[in-house]
């Protein structure tokens, strides 16, 4: 064997690398300009809102990951972020505990237990991930609509618990930061330890996997269960930031959590991909939304020139890629 | 790494065709945040207000579409924060999601008009609408008036079509009726499903309350998309002749409610103020008077249509270019 | 005689490895030509070159003097060109006519789907490969060798006048094999070329009229095989001669081990044998005799119906793999890319997979410590790799087979089966394996070895079993058996002893 190419998965995400570069360049190059001269596109504020904005879809999109790495896939997210947002939204505001702690706690729990939930069927029954997903996302959202009998919970802006959670956790700091927090864990934790193995190794042979005696049934219920815990805390942030517990929220996340997968070069198929390249691609939507916008394309322009971005994106992988 | 430079190339091309000119005299900037674009009702101020501001060279008119996502209205609201607008106009989708972002467009000295519906707090420089609590009397006792002819005394079971309920227009559309309603005991409401504003999903709720109703005599939809919506869903089922048809809103044109009430469809609407001509007229002053001090609250008045003054009101009411 | 097909200089490059560098062959018309080279010499690429499903870099290709432009395998098909892939491209959820009538120039498909027609159409060819299935049978259902068989009966199907064949009795058993010749010599006969791509130098020099031998990309020359010796081809494969060492004196067998008494699954029938610590039992058979079926019930894949299984005396009743390995039972799959490997993740990844759970702390593996503990073992494995961090997709047949031994080696069980190891391997790696066998025998392992040629396992083993329709119908000592004799105890459901 002749070249030795340092791993294939370097070269995939130094492309992705390099589109995100080139959006970047992009931007600034076509930002407009503030009165004080500055590109409005480079101001701290505006950066930091880029960050802001990506980070729940971004959470999502961390466990969504290792879903997709297992050759499965999660479209429940969406509704389990709503359950997530009434539960925390209830607790809170109708005086189920005094500590703040405790409502978040209850949310998350909820969540991890709906995506444990979505685990078992997957590696009991065999039944494709899609399906069960799919039937959860239906489910979990009567679920929120029955237990907030489909009305908003506000969140108010006085001196209350529920108040003082929305202050604390809609901070721009705390958002961003969180995200990078669990980007981080999710990093560290595919690279480098037993649990990240298996789960590429299940996504990559599932019958060489089995015969090589790894726990198939388990590692997918936990990427199942983390996928419901992590987007049950996007739920948390959702509810500070919007001030309301809201079962109708999160439609059609699940597509935009995907999305940033994808562009980020993990394969639908399984086994292939990486968590830097989630956040790069996390981040090429963000900053291509954020530009379109500040040069006021229109709205439904924007989503047709998303959709370009994601077929070019896993068409110029596709092909880097050769046998 | 050459396709990276082509997509980045291509991009830079169709964004300068979409016309992100570059202003040479001063000019005012307007920004306005729509919540649905989807809505024939906002539709119709999206129409109404461009009209209004073309005939004004010195002002450019941005408008941006939420699609009734709260998230996305907060991160297109940040955007426009950052390109300093001279007036910005928004349509909050939702009371509590909105509140702190436009908190934040007063707080970066930008005059913010809250346009029909409201907020959690008084975060912005005016507010213009129309007093839903009003119209929803006058819508009650339009329906109590007709059941009392009905049945010559006041009974009957009334189906409420309800929009997104996070919203002040929803909500009042509702207390106004219910406040009549709840002087007469043998008025019903049988059921009152959410359709979130939209015809289509109005008609197949509808559809389900007419399979668990045997008896309907008023369908009261809270705007006229949903009362319409219903009507088909009636007509599907052979039943419309047994029930009448209310809505709100009253726009003008082919496929506005005043149209509906002309061909029999529905018993009345009730105009529903677009609320942008008084938002235009306020928002110049502010631009061009700089010691102008907008009341914190313009009240905009309501009428009901009816099939006597239906045609009066078409005329009236309908403007060229709506459809 | 002018060549029938030639191709001078042909280059390939697969992104910046370069697979053929300067192939030169030329194919007379009913010629049978060998192709032959070590693993990585090019041998398949020019064959799917040839094929159209891979184009080559330059070079030129002409037919009958006349250049020719072959972009995709359907102008590989229209140009009267098959192509049996080594690791065969059927479609394993359709069934066997479809998958010999899909895309077939030769059968002209109606807008409805006529069982008869595609029956009378397959049928012949079917017979004609010895295949006795309907055609409206899964593939996925029929045993590697049937699949095989199959892919011939498509080529044949399609007329072509060229038939490129890469390790076509990989999985044919001797019967099988020999129908196979008699198929080539009646398509020689007709005027038809065969390119056979094989390690397989009894049957090269049985089959072949010339042999060209490829060596790192390049044409070393061609040779009438009349004239020549197996020794002339190695040393222009290799370089070097090599030996078809003797086997080794080994140690007197110690304690049973493992013993298997009336053990019956679906699939296999009261088998009975013993297995003792420092011997290699081999498991003959015809293909679907239950050979790889025996170690899915060993392995926990199949249910044991009745019967007993015991390990060091005590009784073991594996339900999956992970309880087998528990027991220290280890398999190496037939199927390395289906059922061994993970084809997208590293050599080191995939070699301590199963044993993660031992250099790892608190969740967390431990780096340095995995490579040094797969370093010694890739070694005397004489595994060959750009590197271990290397997606495996990258290495050859053979070095992927050793990555996956590196799996077992590094996990150390008791009792290892071993299914069809050498299939589709180039000699220097297949001696590997076998100095690997006797090592592991020496150091007190017990082996089980399925495979498909009789002088490996005459060479390996020191006692053979003989597989029938899943029952034992002949047990032998390596010392008495003669391929006479197994061959007739695989066809014959007589038990002998």
């Amino acid at each position: 064997m002749q070249s030795a190419r340092g791993g294939a998965g370097l070269l995939r995400r130094a492309q992705s690398l390099a589109a995100l570069l080139g959006i970047l360049i992009l931007a600034i190059v076509i930002s407009p300009t503030a009165s004080d001269g500055s590109r409005i596109f480079l101001q701290a504020g505006n950066l930091t809102d880029i960050l802001r904005q990506v980070s729940l879809i971004g959470i999502i999109s961390l466990s969504m990951t290792f879903v997709i790495l297992t050759g499965g896939i999660d479209l429940s997210v969406g509704s389990i972020l709503a359950l997530a947002t009434a539960l925390v939204a209830m607790f809170l505001t109708r005086g189920y505990t005094t500590h703040i702690a405790v409502a978040i706690l209850a949310a998350v729990a909820a969540a991890a237990l709906a995506g444990a939930l979505n685990g078992a069927v997957v590696a009991f029954t065999g039944i494709q991930p899609f399906i069960v997903t799919l039937a959860s996302m239906i489910g979990v959202r009567g679920l929120a609509k029955w237990l907030t009998n489909n009305q908003n919970i506000d969140i108010g802006f006085g001196k209350d618990l529920a108040s003082e959670f929305a202050a604390i956790f809609r901070e721009k700091a705390i958002v961003i930061g969180a995200y990078a927090l669990v980007a981080a864990m999710f990093w560290v934790v595919l690279a480098r330890t037993v649990f990240g193995r298996h789960v590429r190794a299940v996504g990559d042979n599932e019958k060489a996997a089995e015969y090589a005696g790894l726990p198939i049934r388990a590692t997918k219920i936990w990427v199942y269960t983390l996928s419901g815990l992590f987007t049950g805390f996007a739920g948390v942030l959702y509810a500070a930031e919007n001030h309301q517990g809201n079962p109708n929220a999160g439609v059609a996340y699940e597509l935009d959590a995907i999305a940033a997968v994808v562009i980020g070069g993990t394969r639908l198929s399984g086994g292939k991909g990486s968590i830097s390249g989630t956040i790069i691609g996390t981040l090429i939507i963000g900053v291509l939304t954020n530009m379109l916008r500040l040069n006021n394309v229109d709205s439904n322009v924007e989503m047709m020139i998303k959709a370009v971005i994601i077929v070019l994106a896993v068409a110029v992988q596709r092909e880097r890629n050769g046998t | 790494m050459k396709r990276q430079s082509w997509i980045s190339l291509g991009l830079g091309g169709a964004l300068l065709l979409s016309g992100c000119g570059v202003e040479g005299k001063k000019q005012f900037v307007v920004a306005f945040s729509q919540a649905n674009n989807a809505e024939p009702y906002r539709a119709a101020q999206n129409v109404f207000l461009a009209k209004l501001l073309a005939q004004q060279p010195d002002v450019k008119l941005v408008i941006s579409d939420a699609q009734q996502d709260n998230s996305k209205q907060v991160a297109q609201v940040e955007t426009f924060i950052r390109q300093k607008p001279d007036l910005l106009i928004v349509a909050p989708n939702e009371r509590a999601a909105l509140t702190a972002v436009m908190g934040q467009a007063m707080e970066a000295k930008i005059p913010v008009i809250c346009l029909e519906r409201d907020i959690l707090q008084p975060n912005y420089t005016t507010y213009v609408h129309s007093d839903n609590v009003a119209i929803g009397r006058l819508a009650g006792q339009f329906i109590v008036d007709h059941l009392t002819k009905k049945y010559g005394t006041p009974q009957g079971n009334i189906v409420a079509i309800r929009g997104l309920l996070g919203v002040e227009g929803e909500i009042n559309r509702d207390r106004g009726a219910k406040e009549v309603f709840d002087k007469y005991p043998e008025i019903k409401i049988v059921a009152d499903p959410v359709a979130d504003w939209i015809q289509a999903k109005a008609k197949d709720r509808m559809t389900e309350v007419l399979r668990a109703q045997p008896k309907i005599d008023v369908v009261y939809g809270h705007n006229d998309p949903m009362a319409i919506g219903a009507y088909l869903a009636a007509k599907e089922l052979g039943r419309e002749k047994e029930m009448i048809f209310v809505g709100v809103d009253g726009l003008g044109g082919q496929a506005g409610g005043i149209r509906k009430v002309m061909d029999g469809i529905l018993a009345a609407t009730f105009v529903y103020p677009l609320c942008v001509d008084k938002a235009v007229e306020v928002g110049n002053r502010i631009l061009h008077e700089p010691a102008f001090k907008p009341e914190k609250d313009y009240l905009l008045e309501s009428v009901m249509v009816t099939p006597e003054n239906a045609a009066q009101m078409y005329q009236q009411f309908t403007l060229p270019g709506m459809h | 005689m002018s060549a029938y097909l030639q191709t001078v200089g042909i280059t390939k490059y697969y992104g910046g490895v370069c697979a053929l560098k300067g192939a030169n062959f030329d194919l007379r018309a009913g010629e049978v030509h060998a192709l032959v080279g070590e693993n990585g010499a090019g041998k398949s690429t020019l064959a799917r070159i040839l094929a159209g499903s891979t184009r080559a870099d330059g070079g030129t290709i002409s037919l009958r003097g006349e250049p020719v432009e072959i972009a995709t395998p359907l102008d590989g098909q229209r140009l009267g060109i098959g192509i049996i892939y080594q690791e065969l491209d059927l479609f394993p959820n359709l069934t066997v006519g479809e998958n010999i009538v899909i895309g077939n120039l030769h059968f002209a498909e109606g807008r409805t789907v006529n069982f008869r027609r595609m029956e009378e159409f397959c049928r012949p060819f079917l017979d004609q490969v010895g295949l006795a299935c309907g055609i409206r049978q899964t593939v996925a259902t029929l045993s590697i060798g049937q699949m095989q068989l199959l892919a011939i009966a498509r080529a044949l199907s399609m007329d072509a006048r060229i038939i490129l064949m890469d390790e076509p009795t990989s999985s044919l058993f001797e019967d099988a094999a020999e129908r196979l010749f008699g198929l080539i010599a009646s398509l020689k006969h007709r005027g038809v070329s065969i390119v056979y791509v094989s390690h397989k130098m009894d049957e090269i020099f049985r089959v072949c009229d010339r042999a060209t031998v490829l060596r790192d990309g390049e044409t070393v020359g061609t040779v009438e095989l009349a004239g020549a010796g197996v020794n002339d081809l190695i040393r222009m494969m290799v370089g070097r001669e090599l030996q078809f060492a003797a086997r080794a004196a080994r140690r007197p067998a110690g304690e049973t081990i493992l013993a298997a008494e009336n053990l019956t699954t679906s699939k296999i029938k009261n088998v009975s044998f013993e297995l003792r610590r420092g011997e290699v039992l081999g498991i003959a058979g015809l293909v679907g005799s239950g050979r790889s079926e025996l170690g899915a019930a060993l392995f926990g894949i199949d249910r044991i119906e009745s019967g007993t299984l015991r390990m060091q005396g005590g009784s073991i009743a594996p339900r999956s793999p992970r309880d087998a390995m528990t027991s220290g039972i280890g398999l190496l799959p037939e199927d390395r890319r289906l059922q061994g490997l993970m084809m997208r993740m590293s050599v080191l990844e995939n070699a301590t997979l199963a044993v993660l759970t031992e250099i790892s702390g608190l969740g967390f593996i431990h780096r340095g410590q995995e490579f040094s503990v797969v370093a010694p073992v890739a070694r005397r494995l004489e595994l060959n790799c750009p590197s271990t961090s290397a997606p495996v997709s990258q290495l050859s047949g053979g070095n992927q087979q050793k990555v996956l031994l590196a799996r077992w080696l590094l996990l150390n069980p008791s009792v290892l089966f071993l299914d069809d190891p050498t299939r589709g391997i180039d000699i220097g790696a297949k001696h590997d394996i076998y100095r690997l066998i006797d090592q592991l025998a020496s150091d007190g392992k017990a082996i089980i070895l399925v495979s498909s040629e009789l002088p490996e396992l005459l060479r390996c083993c020191d006692r053979i079993l003989v597989l029938n329709e899943g029952r034992v119908t002949a047990h032998y000592d390596a010392g008495d058996a003669t391929q006479e004799k197994i061959m007739s105890a695989a066809t014959n459901a007589e038990v002998r002893t």
